[in-house]
């Protein structure tokens, strides 16, 4: 067939996908036609593959029907048509159930197939096998995996990987066969032609060794639980020169960053090898190098030199004006990772970021802007904006939300420049094209700033009254008016905004006038004004008699509510009004849907709401500053949830897998804290102990490689104390029975606490995780006290295979030391938000100093860090960053006893010098037992 | 001018056409065996089929494509998807399972009444004879009830494609009929 009537067949270049219908019918005829016409079957398959790779689904007898008759081409030996025939195989198999039809023939041709077409057999294994016919592939794959030809051995590495959630057992066995395919390096077989060879050979690689890639995937699954073989791999093969495919030296960062996140000395062994390569020629391998010691030395200071750093930085600084976009973009999300907790470490790159801000890749553009501006400072921050305003109007919404994002935390981070900051959004915000979600992101920027920065409020209250005169989305309005009835009451001049807001009950739609009505109503208490209430009630009265229900009736309720404010009875009106209490929503949410479920008296009983854990307003303040600090901190402590770039699967489930164990993130601590917390109320002894006052984060009490990894839990009651730890049991083949802890405390004679039971396991089987508790009543409200932890246990073999013991065994009896666990002061605090920390702290009335010296090895933040988890306090204006070029800092910290909701501030001075970290706490509080503990067990 | 003719040839003899010859039966019957022994005259290890094999070979000047469908129950719901243009069906019996033989016989009743097999001639053969205690082809036939069979040619051939006995013989009639009736 010509190029030209291939071209009419096919209509390419229209865009347009061919007809499903006309399609199938054509596979149908076609495919059962004798003899076959293997070009023909060839065009239409493709077809076929183009309407499935668009997303266009085919009912499942249909699909059916196109399978069988695609499957009747394995009559045709052309390698040509069986390529294809295979592609249509792996698409069809997850529409089709029927696809094991083929797998005599696709095992046929992975023993007898020429060398084109044996990958794509083999590749197409992992579709039509399942536990129970794996076992026969076994030999032929293993045979593949040994080939000389890199693409069958590929294929059949992958295979293997993909094999083996379905059948590990039988995938183990090659293990040994996936090791060779490291060291062996495999070259494409020569072509027999002189003059294709010489090509070959000039402009092409004779192979890309992507089988090591491959390998390293397999062997990395395998023996991922085997620590010390993990090890023993990446040591290996970074030692040694085999390593030719730059996706298997990445992928060896990758195992290497795994290792030194869980043992930081590891460092040291491997430096020399990650230096080495951050000089190779392969970009790839440059930017995951990169990344990881970047990583590494944010959270290990101490561990890597300043100028090492400054190295990888420079590196980054290059790979900056490469030509390559992807390589560009790479290094502008490390630098930007970097920036979000040490942004002078990457200022000398700001050159190179200030050109990159005209690149003609947008995304390009705007990361480069977003660092900028987290590299800012004080003094040239206003230039920056004026630079964005420029070209701000140029970006399409979502660059303008990343910008937006960015500028929001520089609001956080440089309080003291909110003027030009809220200037900028106001603009960007009333003169700016935008669609509701960028619009949204401005309205949600200003939020932030309103209810962190106090001495912002009035001048953004009044810019937002302008903005709502001509606002277009209904949300945004609905938010603003929220905002406005929630602060204006308590500005100097609350009158103004009741202007604004009634203008909106005249002027808008129903649901933005049943808006406006509450935001009304909250005035009507307000303080500054008591002449406002009069007024107020007016307005109501007239809203009163509003078109529209939802209207009428708000203002009905609000009128009464104010009315009942009059007498005696404040507080319905006042909670309603000004709610002081907010309710965990998630805890409600749970709470709810249980009460629904368990629902049998037909809501006879009311939903009791006091079980719901409540915050007032600074708790809320403290939640979000908390989690926002952690978002911009998250992005680099935590590398798990990221979405890598990466391109293939294969590499994709890896990374995942490589930094799974790692890091818990900030926010799966709190939903297992939640769990623990609703396991821990389940059990019947622990519910009459009333509620659940303070959960500690877990606290690791063994290596992460022992044989039993236990972590502890404190969690507090009024009267009592319980501890909980978490068992894993390591050892393969052993399960361990009556698993129980006993806790002795350090000072038993003066101990206030006194011993009620324990909770013991009873069968942890290998890599199962057990909770057992210890409980104690105590008799001070604040007891802080040490435990020495030993586990006890009794260990079983048992069969591998059915997980249950050996006959006639009887187990062993046997102890195991862990860490001590403290109960501190700081258990007893949460953080809690302050606007104005200084002012606070001076008023405070009880006073406690003490001075501490730390001779140990630790950097600044690396004792920041530790002060900040011990006392469980917030740490406010930005503090809890340490500056990388000075020897002394300030850490601002803020909370409040979870017992009395008493407050406490800690102003801590360090400097860092030779004989290491001299540490000056100033506690205030309220409750003076509590700032002493806090202040005398702070290290 | 060349090909024009060969061509021509090949439409009186039938040469240029592929016939379509299902291999049916239990599993362990023997189909797979049977199929490469004509396929490359030899035995080969086999290992129970999950789906289908398939190859084209040439006898007496025929292009035969031969399907070798898998025996086991998950399988023979599976037959009939590949029914349609089938020229014959061979129907393989382990005539040594005694114990199997009504089901051998229902599965092949059954798939007699396809409408898509009205037409196909049927080979039956008694495989396995080289073992002990094998039934003979006329018992086999009465097992199977073949004599009930109506408007449809059909024979029974006791064959050992382990030996390579039988196999030819039961070939040899199919084409000769399928010759006859349909070309």
């Amino acid at each position: 067939m010509s190029t030209k009537t291939y071209k009419k067949f096919e209509n390419a270049g229209s865009g347009d996908l061919p007809d499903k219908m006309t399609v199938y019918q054509d596979c149908m005829n076609t495919f059962n036609e004798s003899p076959v016409n293997p070009k023909r079957c060839r065009i239409l398959i493709s077809r076929l593959l183009r309407l499935l790779s668009n997303g266009v689904a085919f009912p499942e007898n249909e699909a059916t029907a196109l399978f069988f008759s695609i499957s009747k081409l394995f009559q045709h030996q052309n390698d040509a048509l069986r390529q294809v025939v295979y592609l249509a195989i792996k698409e069809l198999s997850g529409m089709s159930e029927d696809v094991l039809m083929a797998t005599s023939s696709i095992m046929k041709d992975v023993q007898n197939g020429s060398d084109l077409v044996k990958p794509n057999a083999i590749r197409a294994l992992t579709y039509v096998l399942d536990e129970s016919t794996a076992f026969s592939a076994e030999r032929l794959l293993k045979s593949a995996v040994v080939s000389k030809h890199p693409a069958i051995s590929s294929a059949a590495l992958c295979t293997s990987y993909n094999l083996l959630p379905i059948s590990e057992v039988t995938i183990k066995r090659f293990a040994n066969e996936a090791q060779e395919g490291i060291s062996d390096l495999k070259q494409f077989p020569n072509i027999p032609y002189d003059e294709h060879s010489l090509l070959v050979g000039e402009f092409y690689p004779n192979s890309s060794y992507m089988a090591q890639y491959h390998a390293i995937g397999l062997i990395y699954q395998l023996k991922k639980n085997d620590k010390m073989a993990i090890l023993k791999l990446a040591s290996q093969l970074a030692d040694s020169n085999t390593l030719k495919n730059q996706l298997a030296k990445v992928q060896v960062v990758k195992l290497i960053a795994d290792l030194i996140n869980r043992d930081p000395q590891l460092f040291n062994e491997f430096q020399s090898v990650l230096f080495a390569w951050l000089t190779t020629k392969h970009e790839a391998v440059q930017i995951e190098v990169a990344k990881v010691i970047s990583t590494f030395a944010l959270r290990n200071q101490r561990l890597v030199a300043p100028d090492s750093f400054a190295y990888v930085v420079s590196t980054l600084q290059a790979l900056l004006t490469v030509p390559r976009v992807s390589t560009r973009f790479a290094v502008l999300r490390i630098l930007n990772k970097i920036a979000m907790v040490a942004p002078e470490r990457i200022a000398l790159c700001n050159p190179e970021l200030e050109t990159l801000i005209n690149d003609t890749n947008r995304n390009i553009s705007t990361y480069a802007i977003t660092i900028l501006l987290k590299t800012g400072n004080a003094s040239n921050i206003a230039s920056l904006i004026s630079r964005i305003s420029r070209f701000f109007h140029d970006v399409s919404d979502d660059f303008k939300i990343i910008i937006i994002d960015a500028v929001r935390t520089l609001s956080l981070n440089f309080p003291q420049e909110w003027k030009s900051i809220v200037k900028f959004l106001m603009d960007v915000l009333k003169n700016s094209e935008g669609g509701l979600k960028f619009k949204n992101t401005v309205v949600e920027a200003i939020i932030d700033i309103v209810s962190f920065i106090p001495e912002s409020k009035e001048l953004i209250l009044e810019n937002l009254c302008d903005f709502i005169e001509d606002c277009e989305f209904n949300e945004i309005l609905v938010r603003i008016l929220h905002l406005l009835g929630k602060e204006g009451p308590y500005t100097s001049k609350p009158s103004l905004y009741v202007r604004h807001i009634y203008n909106r009950v005249v002027l808008e739609n129903s649901i933005i006038r049943s808006a406006a009505v509450v935001a009304l109503a909250k005035f009507a208490l307000t303080k500054n004004d008591p002449t406002l209430k009069e007024s107020i009630v007016s307005l109501l009265n007239r809203i009163a008699n509003d078109q529209d229900d939802e209207v009428r009736d708000r203002a009905t309720i609000a009128l009464r509510l104010i009315e009942s404010a009059d007498g005696d009875n404040t507080n319905v009106a006042t909670e309603l009004i000004e709610p002081k209490y907010f309710y965990d929503l998630p805890s409600l949410e749970s709470k709810l849907s249980n009460y629904l479920n368990t629902n049998d008296d037909s809501f006879k009983t009311a939903f009791d709401s006091s079980s719901v854990r409540r915050f007032t307003e600074d708790e809320v303040k403290a939640i979000e500053l908390k989690r926002k600090q952690e978002q911009s901190l998250g992005a680099t402590s935590e590398s798990s949830t990221e979405a890598g770039t990466k391109k293939s699967k294969l590499n994709d489930k890896t990374e995942n897998n490589v930094f799974g164990g790692s890091s818990v993130g900030e926010d799966e601590q709190e939903l297992l804290n939640a769990k623990y917390a609703e396991e821990l109320l389940a059990i019947d002894q622990f519910k009459e102990y009333g509620k659940l006052i303070n959960s500690s984060k877990s606290v690791s009490l063994t290596e992460t490689e022992a044989e039993f990894v236990v972590n502890g839990i404190k969690h507090i009651f009024k009267d009592y104390i319980v501890l909980q730890f978490n068992i894993t049991n390591t050892l393969p083949d052993v399960a361990l029975t009556n698993v129980s802890v006993s806790c002795t405390q350090e000072d038993a004679e003066t101990s206030q606490l006194e011993e009620l039971f324990s909770i013991a396991i009873d069968k942890l089987l290998p890599t199962e995780v057990g909770a057992c508790y210890v409980a104690f009543q105590k008799t001070d409200n604040l007891v802080i006290e040490g435990f020495l932890n030993n586990l006890i246990f009794t260990t079983v073999d048992i069969n591998p295979d059915t997980n249950e013991p050996y006959e006639g065994e009887e187990g062993f009896q046997d102890e195991y030391e862990i860490d001590s666990l403290y109960i501190n002061a700081g258990d007893y605090v949460t953080g809690s938000f302050i606007g104005n920390f200084d002012t606070a702290f001076d008023e405070l009335p009880a006073e406690e100093i003490a001075v501490f010296n730390i001779q140990e090895n630790l950097s600044l933040q690396e004792v920041i860090d530790k002060i900040i988890t011990n006392s469980n306090c917030l740490p406010l204006n930005n503090t809890q960053f340490a500056p990388s070029d000075s020897n002394s800092h300030v850490l601002k910290l803020f909370g409040k006893s979870v017992l009395s909701g008493s407050k406490v501030a800690l102003l801590i001075k360090m400097i860092h010098s030779s004989k290491g970290i001299a540490l000056k706490v100033q506690g205030k509080g309220e409750d003076a037992t509590l700032c002493s503990d806090l202040v005398n067990g702070l290290m | 001018m060349g090909n024009y003719f060969s061509s021509m040839f090949d439409k009186l003899w039938g040469a240029n056409k592929e016939l379509r010859i299902l291999i049916l039966g239990l599993d362990g019957a023997g189909k797979t065996t049977i199929l490469y022994r004509l396929q490359i005259g030899e035995v080969v290890t086999t290992k129970p089929t999950i789906g289908f094999n398939v190859e084209t070979l040439s006898y007496k000047n025929l292009k035969l494509n031969v399907w070798d469908l898998g025996g086991q129950t998950s399988i023979r719901p599976y037959w009939r998807c590949y029914y349609a243009d089938t020229a014959a069906v061979i129907f393989v019996v382990d005539s040594t399972d005694k114990d199997r033989m009504n089901t051998a016989s229902q599965e092949l009743h059954l798939m007699l009444q396809e409408e898509e097999l009205q037409d196909a001639a049927l080979l039956v053969f008694a495989n396995k004879q080289d073992q002990p205690g094998a039934l003979s082809a006329s018992e086999v036939s009465k097992e199977l009830n073949l004599v009930e069979l109506k408007d449809r040619s059909w024979s029974i051939v006791a064959s050992s494609a382990i030996k390579g006995e039988g196999i030819t013989e039961g070939l040899d009639w199919l084409i000769d009929v399928i010759k006859d009736e349909q070309l």
